[in-house]
Parts: structure tokens; sequence; C-alpha cells
């Protein structure tokens, strides 16, 4: 199915069994000065899986995806990614790699249509030099056509073809987020890093973009890493959780198994630390 | 019915893509042009050709430039002055230096090594931002005029330390020269714009368009989405500053004739260019040909009225100009900020709807 979504892309494929090991986090810790976030976690992601990382304000779980990808470096620890360990990567490296995400806050290119918001997504995939590009007619042209084919279609999956041409800055505050995932979708990632695409949204748009989010995990396969305060939408979509708390990992498991562990229920509850 | 846009579907993505998708605008372009190239080299006389269109042909092809680097990438730029004489005098050196050469190439190799001088001040930007960004291309600004003031082998250790441009052909008919016709000065500058144009629009509208206006709007977001900020920037210095270089060539070589730094390239030139890109709207095609022709038509429209007109002093002229421009730059960076080309977008909806708006 994933052919669906890119018919061109020239990115390999990794040779990883579904439910196989795609990404490990190894004894990662991170401090900013004095604060530390991240304090020697290490869980993994398998192929195909959606994997929720839940937690309390300030627990650690943006800066989690922010070391994944690249965009914070870790003191210590490790990544391995499709069997390929590195501690530190620039980010664009690792959107090349097939990690792509969303945004707490939005994150998108305010002037920019959402057609071009999106087809920004498919920048590790393009190839034309820019002479090609400059003449325009020929090869850069064709490949901008069959890269919009593809845009096309996730604008289709993602009910956003009357907003195709809109500036994104002035869509509202829903329909951003959903071109936010367009835009990460766009990537073809082989690892999809969401942090609360749901936040701020009503009952509605919240349905709506669950419905994506299994779509995109069922229909194209794609792993998903998922950053979410909603306890009822995590019981529902994800595969396995891991619970950070003040930086470290209180639990991880199944929902079940995460729903009844003692300190997951300590940490929500808000019992003291000693 | 003048404009219509109903009932003009696009059947696939690649009329989708078109510079004009719709009907009658593409036939009003392709009219304009046929005029412009057609019709105006017979009409055309020294006072339009030296004080009003070939200006304007060279201001618009700075302002595709700066706007570019600003418009679309975001990074702000004080240096086009000293970027334009950049092109100037590797212009004056390769049309001294290499008599054969064609003045077409000569052109295009003039902003070729603008593009490399421009990457070089353009490294900066890789760590500072905005005002900072500014101040440094200001000092280079002043470094090159400085530099070609300072060093006699640039003007070629001529007394005057001013560079003077020899007489150059295209298909035997003189481009450059005191006596070159205006209606092939006129074409050549015209056919250099038009195609600098053509190219800024293909370069805008794909991958290297976006990855720059990506940096603009999210620098952060752009490079984890897999934008390489460096490559982005950087690129986006080297053909801004081929266009800008490739003005500076055609200003000093075809319209001076003559030109010396501090006069042709000075600090003055650089924020006209950035008004024009302002007025006209950043991030605009269209936008930078609408300001250069604002604020080149402006001042001559002025000057005929107020001193030709009503016999004003010239010198009250000139103040009123400049207040005019200040107030227009207020007027547009605060109501705005897209500028004319803006203005025009809003007027053709207008018009689309007009007389039936529903
Ligand atoms: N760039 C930074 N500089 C300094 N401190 C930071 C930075 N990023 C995160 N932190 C700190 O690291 C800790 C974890 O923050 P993080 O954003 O990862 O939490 P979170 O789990 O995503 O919280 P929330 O649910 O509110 O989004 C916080 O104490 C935060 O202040
Ligand atoms: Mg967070």
């Amino acid at each position: 199915m994933n052919q669906h979504i890119d018919p061109g892309s020239l990115r390999a494929d990794d040779g990883i069994e579904r439910g196989g090991m795609l990404l490990h986090v190894d004894n990662i810790s991170l401090s900013f000065g004095g604060v530390k976030a991240i304090a020697d976690i290490s869980f993994d992601i398998k192929k195909g899986e959606i994997r929720a990382i839940i937690g309390p304000n300030g627990a650690g779980k943006t800066s989690m995806l922010n070391v994944i990808n690249g965009f914070y470096h870790p003191q210590e620890g490790t990544i391995t990614f499709r069997g390929e360990k590195r501690r530190h990567m620039r980010p664009h490296r690792a959107a090349s790699q097939g990690i792509a995400r969303t945004f707490q806050n939005i994150a998108l290119f305010k002037g920019m249509s959402t057609l071009d918001n999106i087809m920004t997504g498919r920048m590790t995939l393009m190839r034309s030099n820019i002479l090609a590009q400059a003449l325009w007619f020929g090869p850069a042209q064709k490949e901008e056509l069959a890269h919009r084919e593809t845009v096309e279609k996730i604008i289709d999956f993602l009910e956003i073809e009357h907003i195709r041409k809109t500036p994104v800055g002035r869509l509202p505050y829903g329909l951003q987020k959903r071109v936010e995932l367009g835009r990460a979708l766009a990537a073809d990632p082989a690892l999809l890093l969401l942090d609360e695409p749901m936040a701020g949204m009503n009952l509605e748009e919240k349905e709506d973009m669950s419905r994506f989010v299994l779509d995109v995990n069922q229909q194209f396969g794609t792993t998903i890493a998922l950053i979410e305060h909603d306890m009822g939408v995590v019981m529902d979509l994800s595969d396995r959780v891991v619970v950070l708390d003040y930086g470290r990992k209180i639990g991880d498991g199944s929902p079940d198994e995460v729903r009844n562990n003692q300190d997951v229920i300590d940490a929500y509850l808000g019992v003291s630390h000693d | 019915m003048l404009y219509r846009e109903t009932g003009d579907f696009k059947s696939n993505y690649a009329a989708d893509q078109q510079t004009f998708p719709i009907k009658s605008e593409r036939y009003l372009f392709w009219a304009a042009m046929a005029f412009a190239f057609l019709v105006v080299p017979f009409f055309i006389n020294d006072y339009w050709e030296k004080s009003v269109i070939v200006p304007l042909l060279v201001w618009a092809m700075a302002a595709l430039g700066l706007n570019i680097l600003t418009g679309y990438c975001g990074q702000v730029s004080l240096g086009t002055g000293g970027f334009m004489a950049v092109g100037a005098y590797a212009c004056y050196k390769l049309m001294t230096g290499f008599p054969d050469l064609n003045i077409f190439f000569v052109v295009i190799l003039s902003g070729g090594v603008t593009a490399l001088v421009g990457m070089l001040f353009g490294l900066p930007s890789l760590r500072i931002k905005g005002f900072y960004l500014a101040v440094a291309t200001l000092a280079a600004q002043f470094f090159l005029v400085w530099l070609f003031n300072k060093v006699p082998w640039f003007y070629n250790y001529s007394a005057s330390g001013q560079i003077t441009a020899p007489e150059r052909t295209i298909f035997g008919i003189a481009v450059t020269g005191a006596t070159a016709p205006p209606w092939a000065t006129y074409l050549f500058c015209l056919a250099m714009v038009f195609i600098f144009a053509w190219i800024a629009r293909n370069l805008t509208r794909g991958q290297l368009g976006r990855s720059w206006m990506a940096i603009r709007d999210m620098d952060i977001a752009a490079e984890i989405i897999g934008v390489q900020p460096m490559k982005a920037k950087i690129s986006a210095f080297a053909v801004s500053s081929f266009y800008i270089g490739a003005a500076g060539a055609l200003y000093f070589s075809v319209w001076l004739g003559a030109a010396e730094p501090t006069e042709a390239f000075g600090i003055d030139k650089s924020f006209l260019v950035l008004f024009m890109v302002i007025i006209g709207g950043l991030g605009s095609i269209l936008g930078s040909f609408l300001g250069a022709a604002f604020l080149t038509l402006m001042p001559v429209l002025l000057k005929n009225v107020m001193v030709g007109g009503l016999g004003w002093p010239t010198d009250l002229a000139a103040h009123i100009e400049i207040m005019l421009v200040g107030g227009l730059i207020v007027f547009f960076l605060i109501v705005e900020p897209h500028g004319l080309a803006q203005l025009w977008r809003l007027a053709k909806e207008k018009l689309r709807l007009w007389p039936f708006p529903y």
C-alpha cells in the first residue's frame, strides 16, 4: 500500500519486517543547564505499530521526539534507527532517512498555500538540479508533476481539497493541524512523529484526526510515535505506550498494562515524589 | 466580459501550474509582450530610452534579484548597490579584457561573478538574522564601493577613476557605446529581463523556491522537514546576486555608458531597490516589475508636472518626491505588506466578480 502514497520513492527499503525493531533509544540523557529533561531513558519502536508517549506536562515527551529527529543532541545515549547507530545528527539528515514529524505548536509555512506546504514535505525526495529548475520544461516539470500527483492523493485522503490554494496562515487551527499532518505524510516517512496532533481540537475534529492517524497506520503501514494527553485517544489508538514523568520512564507496555501500573496512576494523580 | 474564470476548469496539474492559468490573462500578457517587442522599438526615442524604459528594465532586473533574497528567502540585504558595482566592474573588465566576447555573455558572466561574491557575503546569514544581517550586508556595500575606488586594477588605471563602456554589438548592431541606437539598447535590455524574469518564475515555483520560502516562514521547521538551511540560503544569495550583478552590468554598459563607484553604486541605490521590492510586493515576480515601474515612472511624472507644468523649482519637486516615497513605504509596510502586486490581485478579484458579485 505504501507505493500508493509514493510512486517514485528513491528511499531504499530497509528490509525490516513488520514487527521488527525500527528504532532503539538507549540510555538517553539530556539536560539544559541544570534542568534534566530526559534521564537515562530506553525504549524501542517496532515497525508498523502506533507507539504512544504519554506523561504529565514537562515530562520530557517533546524533548524525546526532538532527540529522535536530531534537533536536540543528548549528552548521553544512542539512537539506533533502521539498524544504524548514531549520536549526533542534523535534523535534515534525519528527515532524509525517513523521520517526519508534526509539532505541538503548529510549525507550518504561513505564507505558503496548503499545496506548497505539502509539496515542501517531499523536499528530500526531489532531485532536479538548479539548471533543470531554471528551465522548468523537461525534467523539472516532469518531476514536479509526479510529486504533485502523490501530494494530491494526500490532499484527497485528508479531505482538504477545498483549501488547496489557500495560504495556511488564513486557515482555522484544526485544518492547520491537518495540513501539517499532510506535510509530514508527504515525506513518505518510515517513522512518523506526532506531537499532540489533537491538542486544542473539539470532539469532532479529534475524531477526524484519530481516524486519519489510524488510517495512515493501517493503510500505509506507517510506524507512528504519538504524544497525546487524551487518555481515551491513547487507549484506542496505540499498540504500546511508554510513560514518562520528570524525564524518567515510569511505565512501558500495552495500554492495559500501563493503565493499571501504580507508578503511572500516582504520576497522573499527582502523588508527591520522594 | 473583460475577465472571467468561471467555466475555466483545469483538467490536469500541468495546466494548473501555468504562470497565467486564466485564459484572458494569458492573452493579455502575450499581447503586451508583442507590443513591447514589435511595436515599441519603432517609436522609442532617446529620451524615453535613457530616462524611462531602460532604467525601468534595469531596476526591474535588480528588484527581481533582491526580491528572491528578501521576498522569497526572507534575508534582508542592504548591499544591492555594492553588488551592482561588482556586476558593473566585472562587465568592464570582461569587455576590455576580452573584446571579442559577445556582450550577451559578458552580462551573463558578470552575473556569475557577482553570484560568487554574493555567496561569500551570504555566509554570515548562516549565523545571523534580521537586523544583524542587514548590518553585515551594509558593511559589504561600503567595502565593495571602497574597493572599486581604491584598487586601480578595477578601472584599468584610468586617470579619472571612471570606467567607460566600449562599443559592443549583437548581430552587427551596437548595443553599448555612444552610437548605439535607442531601439537596440531597449530590445537588448528587454530580452534580458524577459528571459531572466521567466527563469525567476521557474525557480520560485519549484522545489528551490519552496525551500527558500520555507526558510523565510519558519527556518527551524524547514530544517526538520529536510531543507538544508545552508543550501537554501546560499543558493538564494547566489541567484539573487546573479540578477543584481547582471542588472549592474546593464546599468553601467547599456544605460550609463560610464560610471564612477561612489556616485553610481551608493547606498541610495540599495535603498531604492529595497523600496521597489517593498512597494511592489515582497515575494512576487510581478511585484518586482510594479515596484520598479512605480519608482522609475513616478519621479519622471512628478518632475514633468511640477517643474514642467507648474513651474516649481527643481529642488522643491525633488523634496516632495522624497516625502511621497517615504509616505508610500510607511503605507505599504503598515497597510499592505504584499504591495502593489496584492492590490492588483484584489482588483482582479473584484473584476472577476463584476458586474455580478456572487
Ligand atoms: N530548549 C529548551 N531549553 C531549556 N529547557 C527546555 C528546552 N526544551 C525543553 N526544556 C525543558 O525540558 C523539560 C521537558 O520539556 P518537554 O517540552 O519535553 O515536556 P513535554 O513532556 O513535551 O511537556 P508538555 O506536555 O507540556 O508538552 C521541561 O522542564 C522544559 O522546560
Ligand atoms: Mg510537549
